[in-house]
């Protein structure tokens, strides 16, 4: 369990992240810094656009699969770790 | 009903012995038998009143038995689990054992994760690139310009514009600016709903006819059909646009309560109670009163009352009292994320902090008032030089705040000090109106007296506007302009010669830019020399 929590806190510590989440196979969330109510939304809609994402990189060549995914936007880049079961996102702020 | 009556003799036959023989036959010709025998009997005694016996007979009815058995036998039950509620509170608890393969994810994400982490935050490949989303508009163009002539004959200026909570319809109160007496003249409150296909410019979708002149006019922040009006004779009207009958839900009337002098803002206020909201009227009488809706007796019952009286205004050494002794309020404005705050302007310029909650009695008479006043000024601010006649708190940061007034200057201040944060020139006349943009915290909006809207940008490091609206012959003042707030493009602007122009924003002067929070968090914090 230490390891988890040093593990995090090492990624929370870099320059610019607003946020951590830990999401579970099922789309719900284990571990966050954020607020329930963002980290359920988050949680929810990163899942289902992973598998989306997943899937279009299996369609095209079934040999590949998918590593990484970046969402940028206006404000911030979300950033998700993905996995069979688990998937880690992390929220920055790149321009701080 | 009843007749005597000469029937023709029946006749039965006897069935009996038929019936015997046809003991193996259906059911369908025992019946009929016994059935016409009963028919029989039945109109007979019905026609003569007397009991007429006959005997008849059915043949013996025949049973039998049977047994059935089943081969085999099989017995299942069902049963549903109770359904586990998913208490998200109890999925964030973290401290229970960690579900099994965490560390070892953790362990091989961590490293890639770190790596694009700090690619980011060193990488310029994003600086400045935007995507095109929406059609961009370079320009500010002009959509709409709605007049009401019945009002523009009366030389009506357009005191107050609101736009309601959908975002469609805009309210426009009709009186005049310029006018320091009481007048009689009556004047109306004009709806147009711009979304509608067969929008005329010149036909308002509903006016609703007011005996005095308004002067201010707010839509309800939920309920779209309701509309809060201050008039000229200080009386506060709240009007529901779906009743055909007779619009007027509410008014406070002439009574002990009521404000005397001319009403300058209303707004609607959530109460405590979730969901239902009150009216928050301030006259130049120096009141400032909370009322809720009535709606069955068509009244408006004052709830709290707030007197500003000059004595009990806040003082710091450098700030000299001007005035009279009451302080009329001319501008109020509600703090979005403090619902206790409120900030006032006054006729002698002062800027003061309120607070609902406050509980000091006002130092006035009350001249058989419900409610005893209080007085809420709780900080004093720099003071202004001349009347203020706009304040507006910025949606974007919780202590900033936008004030204008006749000196042609709008004042970017911060409620925490005293001295404003930044002075912007506007025009060389006087400013009425004065709004932070919904979209954009940098932008805000301000209607000066030469008929101008001029829109400034602080992120712009000029001090030219970065647009100015002019719409038709200049010289005539723009009285009052509303941001709407649904649909962040739409802006409109009343006018002193009756008419409403309805503008669209450019792009730029709309979208959010990336770093503006940050800008706008350090005018914040500046310090005032």
């Amino acid at each position: 369990m230490a390891d988890v929590e040093e593990t995090l806190k090492r990624i929370e510590g870099h320059k610019g992240v607003i946020g951590t989440i830990i999401v579970n196979s099922e789309g719900l969330p284990i571990r966050t810094t954020l607020d329930n109510s963002t980290t359920s939304l988050y949680a929810r809609l990163l899942r289902s656009f992973t598998t989306l994402a997943r899937s279009a990189v299996r369609d095209v060549d079934p040999q590949n699969d998918l590593t990484f995914v970046r969402i940028r936007s206006k404000k911030q880049e979300i950033l998700v770790a993905p996995e069979n079961n688990y998937l880690l996102v992390v929220i920055q702020n790149p321009s701080e | 009903m009843f007749a005597d009556e000469d029937l023709d003799s029946v006749s039965v036959e006897s069935v009996w012995r038929k019936s015997q023989q046809g003991a193996q036959e259906s059911v369908r010709v025992k019946r009929s038998a016994t059935a016409d025998a009963h028919l029989v009997l039945f109109c007979v005694t019905r026609f003569w009143f007397c009991l007429f016996q006959r005997a008849c007979q059915t043949p013996a009815v025949t049973t039998e038995h049977a047994g059935v058995q089943t081969g085999s036998k099989t017995s299942r039950f069902t049963q549903t689990e109770p359904q586990e509620q998913m208490d998200p509170k109890r999925v964030f608890s973290g401290s229970g054992s960690d579900p099994p393969g965490l560390v070892d994810f953790l362990r091989r994400v961590e490293e890639l994760l770190i790596r694009e982490l700090e690619k980011n935050s060193r990488s310029h490949a994003f600086d400045g690139f935007r995507a095109n989303w929406e059609e961009r508009s370079q320009q500010v163009s002009h959509l709409h310009r709605l007049e009401h002539p019945g009002a523009q004959e009366q030389g009506l200026h357009v005191t107050a514009v609101s736009w309601s909570c959908t975002g469609s319809v805009i309210a426009c109160a009709y009186g005049r600016t310029d006018d320091g007496d009481w007048t009689n003249q009556k004047s109306c409150v004009c709806l147009w709903n711009l979304d509608r296909r067969g929008l005329r410019p010149k036909q308002p979708d509903l006016v609703l006819d007011v005996p005095a002149a308004v002067t201010a006019v707010c839509c309800h922040p939920e309920r779209p059909a309701l509309i809060a009006g201050g008039l000229y004779n200080g009386e506060v009207v709240v009007w529901d646009t779906s009743r055909t009958q007779d619009p007027v839900l509410a008014q406070t009337g002439m009574s002990a309560d009521s404000h005397r002098e001319p009403v300058y803002q209303v707004f609607w206020v959530p109460l405590e109670k979730k969901g239902e909201f009150g009216v928050l009227s301030s006259s130049s009488g120096g009141r400032v009163l909370l009322w809720t809706v009535d709606p069955d007796q068509g009244r408006m019952v004052l709830v709290a009352a707030y007197a500003f009286v000059q004595q009990q205004v806040p003082h710091s050494s450098r700030l000299k009292a001007r005035g009279g002794s009451t302080v009329g309020v001319t501008a109020t404005a509600l703090s979005p994320w403090d619902p206790d705050t409120f900030l006032v302007g006054s006729e002698g310029g002062l800027l003061l902090r309120c607070s609902f909650s406050s509980q000091t009695p006002a130092a006035v008479t009350s001249e058989g008032r419900s409610v005893t006043p209080r007085a809420p000024a709780v900080f004093s601010f720099r003071p202004s030089g001349g009347p203020v006649h706009s304040i507006h708190c910025s949606p974007f940061h919780r202590n900033l705040f936008a004030s204008a007034g006749t000196d042609g200057l709008v004042q970017v201040r911060s409620l925490l000090q005293a001295d404003p944060l930044l002075s912007v020139r506007v025009s060389d006349s006087y400013v009425f109106q004065v709004q932070w943009s919904p979209s954009r915290p940098l932008v805000f909006a301000a209607a000066t007296g030469r008929g101008e809207v001029q829109i400034f940008d602080l992120a712009r490091k000029s001090l030219r506007p970065a647009g100015t609206i002019q719409d038709g012959a200049p010289g005539r003042t723009a009285t009052c302009l509303a941001f709407n707030s649904q649909n962040h493009r739409l802006l409109a602007a009343g006018r002193s010669d009756g008419s409403v122009g309805i503008w669209r924003l450019s792009s730029e002067l709309m979208e959010q830019r990336p770093s503006e929070s940050l800008q706008l968090e350090q005018i914040a914090n500046q310090v005032a020399e």
